[in-house]
């Protein structure tokens, strides 16, 4: 039973982290139809800077990640997918795949192959016992960071103006501009909301490993772009159910599988996903076929 | 109807026989370079088969594929289990069904087979996957990629078990034999395009709408494109696994997904010519880095670049290309005898019609 419980707190904590990862790769699609590979690039950045500047002190760590993360966002946008407004979904992704093949490439030639440790909130790594229950700090407080993200995202998203923007853009990019919202503007907020998401799973991932290389955000970044998929990337709510749902499924599988089954956890996703795809190519929260604009 | 001269009725046969020659030549060229160079070459030939592979799926379909290496992987894998000494696979690879142990095959019978296999799996997989499109094909195909890989990491039963690798496969491959397995996929690969299955899908590419209004029923016709090169991936699987001779399921995996992609965009997606002008660009731009890197003297001077530099600048290469001339070098245009008057649509195969 505590087990149970147990496995049960760290899925959803797997599933909050991947859930944020897709929600950053679900935002931006929403507006330009990209589905952003480098994403996880910008999770590494966040991660070397959390790990580089964490002895000045969280309050300057934290604050410089978040910021490191949201530039080279925009950045990506303002020198790349700028310039490729009339390309289709698939030709932005393989863009994407591009920066982010890059990207780790730069980290390799700036900070090595190795990985490069500190200890990052080294507070939340301890568990706590409730009744029985042996329970990961980190998790708990994975959880409580992603339900704070969403809902000041919700409430930014319907109380804003500029939310709203953000949001109608998202729902239908054309109708959205026809009806006067400033295009630029709103990818450029999608981008830099992109940036404070992948932030936020930078963190939660560096407490965790407290090694950062420069292929540390590819793992997270496919299951994020698998669960965003799986879910109805066309939607924000779509893209963050997928995301943890994959979270959630992968973690129980590696809680739950004996030892020689739990290398392939993996592939029992990956056939999960294309199972998924099968039966609702639109993704599980999408209704009806219309949805899916390519 | 007037009498059309000889050399257009040989129209179409330029766009091959320019092929075979380009490929033909740098080969030659390259084989004169020292055994370096030549071992390159080896490798560049067997990622301009990955890259024809890829066209006469994506570039025929117009549907992305992140799945085509899966198909390397398992012909890689087969020929390797084929060609290795059978007390070597009794003492490295213990774990294996034992059936596996005996099974032996000349390399050329393997390497036909691995093209086989690529392609079975292909077919088994091709009917479900092949009903997506856009960014969810992606997906799925790229989901297989994942799947093969897991299984080849970590089922010892068919290979070594996860963190070894296979080793052991003979060198039997030279360069020249290499070039010719090339050529005759490219005239494959030439064959194809000019096949019902492939005039139907870029037909069904260019006009979705339209050609299911025609009574194009697409699926099946992308299982049959998906299934040929799928053999020409599980050729080039062979290939690699000749060349490279020793086997590890992370050499064939995202990295050489996106270097072949790359390859492919840098020529041009729609055309044959443009797989191959592309896979023989970016190897050479390859080879001119891996020079830059151990340093080239130019009279006084040595002049490198920084270890590590030469991903750097073949990723920049890839973005660069999709940014200015997201069509490729070629344009997705095949070569056109030059005195022809009428060349074909960007995407089209030369055709005397």
């Amino acid at each position: 039973m505590s087990q149970l419980l147990q496995s049960l707190v760290d899925a959803l904590s797997a599933g909050a982290t991947l859930g944020l990862a897709a929600l950053a790769i679900g935002l931006v699609f929403g507006v330009i139809r990209l589905a952003n590979f480098a994403t996880g690039e910008i999770i590494t950045a966040g991660a070397y800077t959390l790990i580089f500047t964490w002895q000045l002190g969280w309050y300057i760590s934290i604050p410089f990640a978040i910021i490191v993360a949201v530039l080279l966002s925009l950045l990506m946008e303002l020198s790349v997918f700028s310039r490729m407004r009339a390309a289709t979904p698939a030709t932005l992704l393989i863009a994407s795949f591009g920066l982010s093949f890059l990207l780790q490439r730069v980290y390799e030639l700036a900070f090595t192959n190795n990985v490069q440790t500190a200890p990052v909130a080294s507070e939340l790594a301890q568990s706590i016992s409730i009744g029985g229950v042996r329970i990961q700090m980190l998790s708990v407080a994975t959880i409580l960071l992603a339900a704070l993200l969403l809902t000041g995202l919700q409430l930014f998203l319907t109380r804003t103006s500029l939310g709203l923007q953000l949001k109608a853009a998202a729902a239908d990019f054309k109708t959205a501009r026809l009806i006067g919202i400033p295009a630029s503007r709103v990818i450029g907020l999608s981008f830099a909301l992109s940036g404070i998401l992948a932030a936020a799973v930078a963190f939660v991932t560096t407490v965790q490993t407290g090694a950062v290389g420069p292929t540390f955000g590819v793992p997270i970044t496919i299951l994020a772009l698998v669960g965003a998929v799986i879910g109805g990337i066309d939607k924000i709510s779509g893209a963050l159910a997928g995301g943890f749902l994959v979270g959630f499924a992968t973690s129980m599988l590696a809680s739950w599988l004996p030892q020689d089954m739990s290398n392939f956890k993996d592939a029992y996703v990956f056939m999960l996903v294309i199972g998924v795809l099968l039966m609702r190519p639109q993704g599980l929260l999408i209704r009806g076929r219309g949805a899916v604009r390519t | 109807m007037a009498q059309k001269s000889l050399m257009w009725r040989l129209g179409p046969l330029w766009s091959l026989v320019s092929l075979l020659l380009i490929v033909y030549a740098v080969t030659l060229v390259n084989s004169r370079l020292g055994e370096g160079i030549q071992v390159q070459m080896r490798y560049a030939l067997v990622n301009l088969v990955i890259v024809v592979a890829l066209q006469m799926f994506i570039g025929t379909s117009g549907v992305l594929s992140f799945g085509h290496v899966a198909f390397v992987a398992v012909g890689a894998w087969t020929v390797g289990l084929l060609t290795i000494d059978p007390e070597l696979k009794r003492n490295l690879l213990p774990d294996m069904f034992p059936f596996l142990f005996d099974v032996q095959a000349p390399w050329l019978v393997a390497v036909i087979l691995g093209g086989l296999v690529g392609g079975l799996l292909a077919v088994i997989v091709g009917p479900f996957l092949m009903r997506l499109n856009g960014l969810q094909a992606g997906i799925a195909t790229f989901a297989l990629l994942g799947v093969v890989s897991q299984v080849l990491t970590y089922w010892s039963s068919i290979g070594p078990r996860s963190g070894q690798s296979m080793v052991g496969i003979p060198d039997v491959l030279d360069l020249q034999t290499t070039m010719l397995i090339t050529l005759v996929i490219i005239v494959i690969a030439w064959l194809f395009q000019r096949t019902k299955p492939a005039r139907l899908l870029r037909a069904a590419r260019e006009d979705p709408i339209a050609a299911a209004a025609s009574g194009i029923n697409v699926v099946p016709q992308r299982v049959i494109a998906f299934a040929v090169s799928g053999v020409v991936a599980g050729v080039a699987g062979g290939m690699f696994a000749l060349t490279n001779r020793v086997l590890q399921a992370s050499q064939l995996g995202i990295e050489l997904t996106f270097i072949t992609l790359a390859m492919l965009v840098l020529g041009g997606v729609l055309s044959l010519s443009g797989a191959i002008v592309g896979a023989l660009v970016f190897s050479l731009i390859d080879l001119v880095l891996v020079q830059l890197q151990s340093g080239v003297d130019i009279g006084s001077f040595v002049v490198s670049i920084p270890q590590g530099a030469r991903p750097i600048v073949l990723a920049l290469v890839l973005i660069g290309m999709l940014l200015w001339r997201p069509s490729g070098l070629t344009g997705g245009r095949e070569f056109v005898w030059p005195f022809r008057k009428h060349a074909p649509l960007p995407g089209n195969p030369v055709t005397n019609d």
